[in-house]
């Protein structure tokens, strides 16, 4: 039994659900002899991966489809040794980078090299050049960014690049300039719930469409999330109906609950206690500018107009800080110490008006 | 001195006598005798002028210790020495002793006098040069492996007596490891089990012990099953304490009036305690030290300093030990300050008033930042992990996270050395300033927490396809709570 995600993921550009022109385009891309190297982005769960299979499956046929999975060992200029997990058929292989922190830089260019220096057996039947798939680009240290661009040079005749990334903003120009940047936004509400419902009936099931509509405005247009929340939905409680509840994912209660806090007092005190919830966010892997986008989503809730802005303005300038500096809980713990003194600062002056 | 040929090369350990003869004497005999080298020091010094004595390569033995009671090491370590020099040296057992400490702390000195006490030879092991000559006709000789060699003397060294000495009792002494353990320790155990069977005498290996355990040697050649394996007795002696120090100085100062007047000027309590206070219980470096202040010549200059020195700190430091500390200032090494008082100078800023009525920290931060400006992101990990206990205000607390957000940006820039500075110095000063109420309350002082990301494995996940790379994050986000219920 696998999941809804896995099982009713589209292997054929010509059945994907949405975003059909971009598809119809990918397809006379692949059709063509040439093909460059390619840069996918957009949002988590737009379906970045689902078309870059897809794609895959129009060039090298059904073959791209058996997958193994496959330990790589590396070893750094410093001796020490790595591994990494990679999927692989016969004409790609995908790997995150991420996985190893900062030695990223060793992975890329060793396994590109490996790769771009075997060629394909049977070049009759198939394409000369292999694919090689990275994942979380716009993660990647800068070092390891400018040995990409320099390999992507390198080895160009017998091997393409796809990278995926969330945003772009965060790849340099050099990589940007030689790769086909292809955007995937994520899908519409409607969209979601048309895919919603399109599986549903496919496992012989009857959706509501108000129950479809609420998963997909709580799944933040993200359409993994959706399909995910969808199945739990139909093992809570089938039939379905149109008011049961839509379980949240967990880590967003939690900064839900951080949030009551900041709000509840605003003391260093608290502080140190909403430290260890950040703590433990970070720790069990939630992305840090998740953090931040769901504890300013909280917290300008009970704030007016003004408020609002200068706390948005606020998170904005630490998020950016972040992205800059090497250890996020320093930014978001002042982000939250800066809303706090605001709060406190409202409070006293709502307080003097009283009186 | 007694160089053998180079044909006979078991020979040579045996005869390898070249510093420790002068060193014996002074021991052997009575006090007053001096040796050879110290009568020449003496003719030198009443003759003309004190560079010669300067440049004599041995000055530094004329202050040795001479009898246990000189050693500057705690009594009690020096009787456990002492007791394990009788069980094993005068028995000739063939067992393992390790001497591990802070450098400057007396261990070979220890060695050497109570070896002297007990009439027991000592030979030590210098690592050779790797790099042979080449023989006459031009050609390499066959170069042994390194630890081939090193067997080979110890063993040697244990078992033969050498032709100039009587003594019936010997020891090794290694303080000197070859390079090839440090790389391989497994031969360093294949060493000591050759040795353990073939050799008659004991060995004492001493390891000078470093901050950073990277590089230190008795952790990482003595693992404690090595230790176990060959049941190697460690001895472990601490820096020499402000007591143990004074006492070996004064010592020192008697010896120089004695017998070396025309050299030095006779050192006030003064030096003595300045010295004391900045050599941070290194007797060999304080010895240096007194040396450098006591010579002829010298001594206004050194005078002028220590003064001005005195009248700028008492200005802004209210106590008086503290002026004592800091008055060494060309002289000797760095005062150091731990990471965790540095922390918490910082964390609890003190504030003193000058006689102009203007503020100032007691602690300047720029002194605190030159303390840690090699590893500055960990010490601002610390502060990051200790600040919020001591801060009482909320408004306090958001300059201070704002301060300690813009030193991580400018600590992340690893490639300007200029911006890892002004990321501590904004991390310090920032901390320091926007503390105005601090709480007096004491804190412990806790390490930085691990911040390594866990994210969940596919085990926990069991109905995700084998065969599909999925990304840390979205596993995180987007599966794991899904997973839960469904599988459920």
């Amino acid at each position: 039994m696998s999941l809804w995600v896995d099982k009713h993921r589209p292997k054929d550009l010509m059945k994907l659900d949405y975003h059909k022109d971009q598809a119809v385009r990918l397809k006379s891309l692949v059709q063509q002899s040439d093909f460059p190297h390619l840069l996918v982005y957009g949002p988590s769960g737009a379906g970045k991966k689902t078309r870059i299979m897809c794609l895959l499956r129009e060039l090298y046929g059904s073959g791209s489809e058996r997958l193994r999975q496959e330990t790589m060992h590396f070893t750094t200029p410093s001796n020490k040794k790595i591994e990494i997990m990679t999927v692989s058929s016969n004409y790609h292989i995908e790997v995150n980078p991420t996985d190893v922190g900062i030695h990223d830089r060793v992975v890329i260019m060793d396994l590109v090299k490996n790769v771009a220096q075997t060629h394909q057996i049977d070049s009759a039947g198939q394409r000369e050049f292999k694919v090689v798939i990275l994942n979380e680009v716009d993660d990647l240290t800068k070092d390891a960014q400018h040995a990409l661009r320099r390999t992507m040079e390198k080895y160009v005749s017998t091997c393409r690049l796809i990278l995926i990334a969330n945003s772009i903003s965060r790849v340099i120009t050099a990589i940007r300039s030689r790769c086909l940047t292809i955007r995937v936004p994520a899908p519409t509400e409607t969209e979601i719930a048309s895919v919603l419902h399109a599986v549903c009936k496919k496992e012989g099931l009857s959706l509501p469409s108000e129950l479809a509509m609420r998963i997909a405005k709580s799944a933040d247009r993200n359409l993994r999330r959706a399909l995910l929340m969808c199945e739990a939905c139909k093992v809570q409680h089938y039939p379905f109906t149109s008011d049961q509840k839509v379980p949240e994912p967990d880590w967003q209660i939690f900064i839900r609950d951080t949030a009551a806090m900041i709000l509840s007092e605003q003391s260093p005190k608290k502080l140190a206690e909403v430290r260890q919830k950040l703590y433990e966010l970070i720790i069990h892997g939630v992305p840090p500018d998740v953090i931040f986008a769901g504890l300013l989503k909280e917290l300008v809730c009970n704030c007016d107009m003004s408020m609002k802005c200068k706390i948005a303005s606020y998170a904005a300038q630490y998020e950016h800080r972040m992205r800059l500096g090497n250890k996020s809980i320093f930014h978001i713990e002042a982000f939250v110490a800066k809303f706090m003194a605001i709060y406190k600062k409202f409070l006293e002056e709502a307080l003097g008006d009283v009186f | 001195m007694l160089r053998p040929s180079k044909g006979k090369k078991w020979f040579k350990p045996v005869f390898d006598l070249d510093d420790n003869l002068p060193a014996k004497k002074i021991a052997l005999d009575s006090p007053k005798v001096k040796s050879q080298d110290d009568v020449k020091n003496l003719q030198f010094a009443s003759n003309t002028n004190i560079f010669n004595n300067v440049r004599d390569s041995n000055w530094m033995k004329n202050f040795d210790p001479v009898n246990i009671e000189d050693l500057a090491v705690n009594n009690k370590k020096v009787l456990e020495l002492e007791e394990w020099m009788k069980n094993t040296c005068l028995k000739s057992n063939n067992n393992i002793l390790l001497l591990s400490g802070p450098v400057g702390c007396g261990k070979t000195a220890s060695i050497q006098t109570l070896a002297s006490k007990y009439n027991i030879k000592i030979t030590e092991w210098i690592t050779p040069l790797d790099i042979e000559y080449p023989s006459e006709y031009g050609e390499y000789e066959f170069k042994e492996p390194q630890t081939k060699k090193f067997l080979e003397f110890i063993i040697n060294s244990a078992n033969y007596t050498s032709l100039v000495d009587n003594n019936s009792c010997k020891l090794v002494l290694v303080e000197d490891f070859p390079n090839i353990f440090m790389r391989t320790p497994a031969e360093f155990t294949e060493v000591l089990t050759q040795y353990k069977q073939r050799a008659k005498s004991p060995i004492v290996f001493i390891c000078s012990e470093s901050h950073t355990d990277t590089k230190n040697t008795s952790f990482n050649l003595f693992s404690s099953s090595l230790k176990e394996q060959f049941q190697i007795h460690h001895i472990m002696f601490n820096a020499v304490t402000l007591t143990g120090l004074k006492a070996a100085l004064k010592r020192a100062s008697a010896i120089m009036n004695s017998k070396f007047s025309s050299t030095y000027n006779n050192p006030t309590n003064e030096i003595i305690d300045s010295v004391v206070n900045s050599s941070g219980g290194d007797v060999r470096s304080a010895i240096l030290n007194l040396h450098f202040a006591c010579l002829k010549g010298s001594t206004c200059n050194l005078e002028t300093s220590i003064i001005k020195e005195k009248e700028s700190k008492s200005k802004t430091t209210t106590r008086r030990k503290k002026n004592v500390s800091n008055k060494f200032m060309t002289l000797g090494k760095d005062q150091t300050v731990s990471i965790l008082h540095g922390v918490g100078r910082v964390l609890n800023p003190k504030e003193t008033v000058t006689e102009n009525g203007h503020k100032t920290l007691t602690h300047n931060p720029k002194d605190i930042i030159e303390q840690f400006l090699s590893h500055p992101s960990s010490f601002v990990n610390f502060l990051h992990e200790n600040y919020l206990p001591h801060f009482s205000g909320t408004y306090d607390v958001d300059e201070a996270a704002t301060a300690l957000s813009d030193a991580d940006c400018m600590l992340a820039e690893w490639r300007e050395q200029i911006c890892q500075e002004y990321g501590l110095y904004t991390a310090v000063s920032g901390l320091m300033l926007a503390n105005k109420s601090p709480v007096p309350a004491w804190n412990p002082v806790r390490g930085p927490k691990n911040m390594k990301v866990i994210y969940p494995t596919l085990q926990e996940l069991s109905l995700l396809d084998p065969n599909v790379l999925y990304k840390g994050k979205t596993l995180v986000t987007d599966y794991s709570t899904y997973h839960k219920i469904i599988s459920s």
